[in-house]
């Protein structure tokens, strides 16, 4: 397949297609398919797609579209769906079955802000309501991460060792309607990079049994210390799948997390997403400029690489947490996941949070400039900064 | 990097635009972005789209604030915006017909090029007449301003999968584009006339000033049009005497009195009667009643007829002369109407006074007198004439065909049913009609007290007699009545009023006897009567369940007056022998004039309001033979000028859209208290203190200007000209929203 100039939304709808359908002989693909701004075309593009083998389901919710999926899933079909927004509130309660069911399943989501206020743009508030759920999570920089992890997660999540699903999140509009040059992957390409899925646990009609019933505390703790092991060999499983990624597609999907000038950065910021990119850009600046800035950009959220976070702010004294999200009377998700891989190892560090493009703003070189100077000027950290409101508009 | 803005409408192909330049760049092995500005827009609203592209991997993802060029789409959107924040020495790209000399002032920092690329696009076909899709044509045109070569466009037109005449449309663009250097060189500092914020000159012809650019008429992008719709509302449906209800309603609800009493004096003389005594049926059939009650029509009708005033002017008078036999509802009516059209009118009434059964059978605590004198007093206002203490019978009415054009009968129901219940004293048994007429003509000097009084009957006038016994002093009145509750012909808010006063209701009873019971002491004793039980079985030709007698259920009441109230018939005795009595039609086909029976004589509706309707109809179907001249009588339901599409049918409930009503209770004026009435002939109702209660009319498929889909209207392309909605279909995109705020379902969509 040559490059081709696509939307986010194209990509990945295009990705899941392929990847389902690499699956044909075995279980073949679900989707269960529910449109919603700015996803739509997603589910669009999978519902267009000519399957040699399985099924796309409209369904009449988000709570359904995932339905769908749990159910394709346990019946051994490669299965997957597409939300964002209200639509993955409306489907949470599916969204932890799929998890603990152990399912591998692949679910794109295009990080739109949850209403109220009613807003179409991008924040990832959205997927990372969904943190403490048991999904692998990964957050896209461009058209072409929201490629290639999309096709990774699904060699991932199909990994006898993980058997977890999979959100990879773009941001709205920024990247889910912005047309690129993007690398889009062969069928012949996704047919060698993903074997067949083989469910250990696949539902068979001759062998009927009840999944998920009522038990004691003792098993329910067993299978969250399950999912919990399953988590802790995702970074190892992880880098796998990325060198024979490399080997089929003949490019790096990226690690875990990317670091750029933070070996000798006394000061390093912590971006994920399309705000890693713009923080990209100031940082080249101003390290042109003799500034010792660095940039950590995090691809995966879950689980969180905390040692390789460590590790990249090894020589930092300040560390500045973009957020394009909110949590209420906390500030940002990444902020606290940052202190919390700090806390008790670098207590010296100074760690700072910055709340920006909250509800799609428009996340500027100068707002990171902003960020910058802001933290230059500290002397400890405080509570969260709302940096696209302007100082008069600050109320104590 | 250079970066690119397009100015554009929903719709127009701003972002494929934006793709077209970004491929024909990523062909060259550049990295490119293509993107839109999202929002809430619809097809039409001014939106932007960008495009970046860079030798280098682009990776910063905001928006452009600071473009290297413009591209305009569409004509209409040429103004200051177009270059906010435009680098100086950069681009600005028109589609439009002028030559770029015509805009060398208003940019003067700038280059600027202009093509016709709507005309280039609409002679390759390329969308429609109305919306031609430019954005393949001014591709080319940017090729050739940023001094590509145009195969690396038209490669890129083909690469997206375009058609061949988009290649066309693409290269005449690209050799078609006219260009001008800016007035004056920009230097790198000089960049502050574009910056935004900044004062920009204003094109005059944008406020008309002469210039031929096209406005965008944005309903030309329609596929559907609202227009204008009317049904039928039920309570004018159901009407007996035909008034517009919705539209006297529409009248008081704006607080116009006078209209509305004129609306109603178009079909009735007796609005003010008929709200008091009239059973209502709009009432039963109004669709509010799912809301909540229905709209109080009966005292509105009330309110409009004893506050209005409306002064009217017969015709010109014609030589014709209409007899009429009888002065209730139905010849008064048929009076009212024929005196209005000019003719000459008689009236001849038995009695020594007018108003036939309204006057006799009605008693003053539902319609007092001064009331009724009042409207006819209106009626022979227009130079009817009357005739009292005249009795017409056979003989007469042969006389009455002879000496005029035409004669009505409208002599209502003149016999009585009678009950044997064997012997009893003659001044015991009495019938209503007479008990009613002999109170009122003795102005009430008849006294009942102390007496237990049995009414036998259902109807009206057994409430009315049974009512007015309580008045004239009775210890106990209780009526008997063969059916249940259900089947009683009375109005029903009547038979309520006479439980509240204390009247006694046996059901499915019925008298069979008197009997005097001698005492132990010698006295004469009471009268009992004798009652049966009864149970109802199957339906009989009137629709009701037949009274059946249960056995060995007799029991006895005693009584010192017994009322019958068992109904009438007509005495049609007035006609010669073996006529067939029709309603409207002719008679005696032995005589040239036509005569014709009217009311309940005609019909045996039993109400005022039908009987109104029957004596308008005779007058209509009078004046038409006469004359020729057809009156369409359904055309008082029309009531607006400039509705595109008629309904014939009623519209019902479902057909209007009840959540955008809010809820308001029924208003009902004051009334005496029970108490107080059993002691008084005086009227029970004072009627209503003001006509907000015709707000509550939901006006059910007729517009009442209540203009919510001229708020509604995103677009601004509805006004209302007098009584008149005007839709600016030249704009109007067909949205639809007025059709889904119009409460009444007065708008729809028609497909184009």
């Amino acid at each position: 397949m040559p490059v081709e100039i696509v939307t986010g939304n194209h990509a990945a709808g295009y990705t899941l297609a392929v990847a389902g359908e690499a699956n044909r002989n075995a279980r073949g693909a679900t989707c269960g398919i529910y449109p919603i701004t700015p996803q739509t075309e997603i589910v669009e593009k999978v519902a267009a797609f000519p399957f040699t083998k399985g099924r796309v389901v409209p369904v009449e919710s988000e709570h359904s579209a995932m339905g769908v999926a749990i159910g394709g899933s346990l019946g051994g079909a490669r299965s997957f769906t597409a939300s964002s927004s209200n639509g993955l509130a409306y489907m949470v309660e599916n969204i932890m079955v799929a998890g603990f069911y152990r399912l591998p399943i692949v679910m794109v989501a295009v990080n739109r802000t949850l209403g109220p206020p009613w807003n179409i743009w991008a924040d990832q508030g959205d997927t990372l309501m969904l943190r403490d759920f048991p999904w692998i999570q990964f957050y896209c920089s461009d058209n072409q991460e929201v490629t290639d992890l999309t096709m990774l997660a699904f060699r991932l999540a199909e990994d006898h060792r993980i058997l977890l699903p999979v959100l990879v999140s773009m941001d709205a509009f920024i990247l889910s309607h912005t047309l690129q040059e993007t690398d889009l992957p062969t069928q012949e390409q996704a047919d060698r990079y993903l074997p067949d899925l083989e469910l250990p646990h696949r539902m068979r009609h001759d062998d009927p049994k009840t999944l998920g019933g009522l038990v004691w505390p003792d098993a329910t703790t067993t299978l969250r210390m399950e999912s919990h092991e399953a988590m802790l060999q995702v970074p190892a499983a992880y880098e796998q799948c990325r060198t024979t990624f490399k080997d089929v597609f003949g490019r790096d999907p990226g690690a875990a997390l990317d670091t750029f000038h933070t070996d000798d950065a006394d000061t390093v910021l912590v971006a994920s997403g399309t705000v890693a990119t713009t923080a990209r850009e100031v940082v080249k600046r101003r390290r042109a400029a003799g500034e010792k800035v660095g940039l950590v950009k995090i691809r995966m959220f879950r689980p969180f690489p905390e040692q390789a976070l460590r590790d990249a702010c090894a020589s930092a004294v300040k560390v500045g947490v973009l957020d394009r999200d909110y949590a209420a009377g906390v500030g940002g998700v990444w902020w606290q996941d940052t202190r919390a891989a700090f806390q008790g190892r670098r207590d010296d560090l100074l760690i700072q949070g910055y709340l920006v493009g909250i509800g799609g703003g428009d996340v500027t070189p100068e707002t990171v400039d902003r960020v910058l100077d802001d933290l230059g000027g500290r002397d400890a950290a405080g509570g969260p900064v709302w940096t696209d409101m302007k100082p008069e508009e600050v109320v104590a | 990097m250079v970066e690119i803005r397009i100015h554009g409408r929903g719709g127009q192909g701003g972002v494929t635009l934006a793709k077209l330049i970004a491929t024909s760049r990523f062909l060259r092995g550049m990295s490119v972005q293509a993107f839109g500005l999202y929002a809430a827009e619809r097809s039409g609203a001014p939106v932007q789209a960008f495009c970046r592209f860079d030798d280098d991997t682009i990776v910063n993802r905001n928006l452009i604030y600071e473009p290297d060029h413009v591209v305009v789409l569409d004509p209409t959107l040429i103004g200051p915006a177009i270059v906010g924040g435009l680098k100086p020495g950069g681009w600005i790209l028109l589609n439009v017909p002028e030559d770029p000399e015509r805009f060398a002032s208003e940019y003067p920092a700038n280059l600027v090029a202009t093509v016709d690329a709507t005309a280039i696009a609409r002679e390759h076909g390329l969308g429609t007449r109305s919306v031609p899709i430019v954005n393949t044509a001014l591709a080319g045109a940017v090729a050739r301003i940023l001094d590509f070569p145009l195969e690396e466009v038209v490669e890129a037109v083909r690469h997206l999968g375009f058609s061949d005449a988009n290649v066309a449309a693409a290269t005449d663009a690209y050799n078609a584009v006219a260009t001008k250097k800016p007035v004056s060189v920009p230097t790198p500092s000089d960049n502050g006339s574009a910056r935004p914020g900044a004062v920009q000159p204003t094109l005059t012809f944008l406020e008309g000033g002469g210039g031929s650019l096209p406005l965008v008429k944005t309903g030309q992008w329609a596929s559907e049009q609202p227009a204008r719709q009317q049904y039928v509302p039920p309570c004018n449906h159901v009407c007996p005497a035909g008034n517009d209800v919705q539209g006297f309603l529409h009248a008081l609800a704006e607080d116009r009195v006078d209209d509305a009493l004129e609306i109603l004096l178009r079909t009735t003389p007796f609005p003010s009667t008929c709200g008091r005594v009239c059973p209502a049926p709009c009432m039963a059939s109004c669709n509010r009643i799912e809301l909540d009650g229905a709209v109080n029509v009966r005292q509105l009708e009330r309110y409009a007829g004893d506050r209005g005033n409306v002064s009217l002017v017969p015709a010109e008078r014609r030589s014709q002369r209409i007899a009429i036999v009888g002065s209730g509802p139905a010849g008064l009516t048929a009076a009212y109407h024929l005196a209005l059209f000019g003719y000459g009118v008689t009236v001849y009434e038995a009695g020594s006074q007018l108003g036939g059964l309204l006057r006799t059978g009605i008693p003053e605590f539902r319609l007092p007198h001064d009331i009724l004198d009042m409207e006819i007093g209106r009626i022979l206002d227009l130079g009817v004439e009357t005739i009292t203490g005249v009795f017409v019978k056979r003989e007469r009415l042969l006389k009455l065909a002879q000496s005029h054009d035409a004669v009505l009968v409208a002599t209502g129901l003149q016999e009585l049913r009678g009950l044997n219940l064997g012997v009893a004293d003659a001044e015991m048994v009495v019938q209503g009609i007479d008990f009613l007429d002999r109170v009122r003509s003795g102005d009430h000097d008849i006294r009942l007290d102390g007496e237990d009084v049995v009414v036998v009957g259902g109807g009206n006038t057994a409430m009315d007699a049974a009512r007015s016994s309580l008045r004239l002093g009775a210890k106990s009145v209780r009526v008997v009545y063969r059916r249940t509750r259900n089947e009683m012909p009375a109005i029903a808010e009547e038979i309520d009023e006479a439980l509240e006063e204390g009247v006694i209701m046996d059901f499915l009873t019925q008298p069979v006897a008197i009997e005097r019971m001698a005492q132990a002491d010698g006295d004469l004793g009471e009268h009992h009567i004798i009652c049966r039980r009864m149970e109802l079985g199957e339906p009989d030709d009137s629709g009701r369940r037949r009274p059946v007698e249960v056995p060995d259920s007799d029991y006895a009441v005693g009584c010192h007056r017994i009322i019958l109230a068992l109904g009438q018939s007509p005495d049609i005795t007035v006609f010669p022998e073996g006529t067939e009595v029709h309603e409207g039609s002719e008679l005696l086909g032995i005589l040239e004039t036509p005569v014709y029976a009217v009311g309940d004589l005609a019909t045996n509706d039993g109400t005022v309001t039908a009987a109104i309707g029957s004596g308008r109809r005779a007058a209509l179907h009078i004046h038409q033979t006469l004359t020729g001249e057809v009156l369409v009588e359904d055309g008082q339901a029309r009531v607006r000028s400039d509705v595109d599409v008629w309904h014939d049918e009623v519209i019902k409930s479902d057909a209007l859209r009840m959540h955008l009503f809010e809820r308001q209770g029924v208003t009902e004026g004051a009334a005496l208290e029970p108490e107080r009435r059993r002691t008084t002939f005086d009227e029970i109702h004072a009627g209503l203190t003001d006509p907000s209660e015709a707000k509550r009319c939901l006006s059910c498929g007729v517009c009442n200007e209540c203009d919510i889909c001229i708020t509604y209207c995103p677009e601004g392309v509805l006004k209302r000209v007098g009584h008149d909605l005007v839709f600016d279909y030249a704009y109007c995109k067909g949205c639809g929203i007025c059709v889904t705020e119009c409460p009444r379902n007065v708008v729809f969509m028609s497909q184009l």
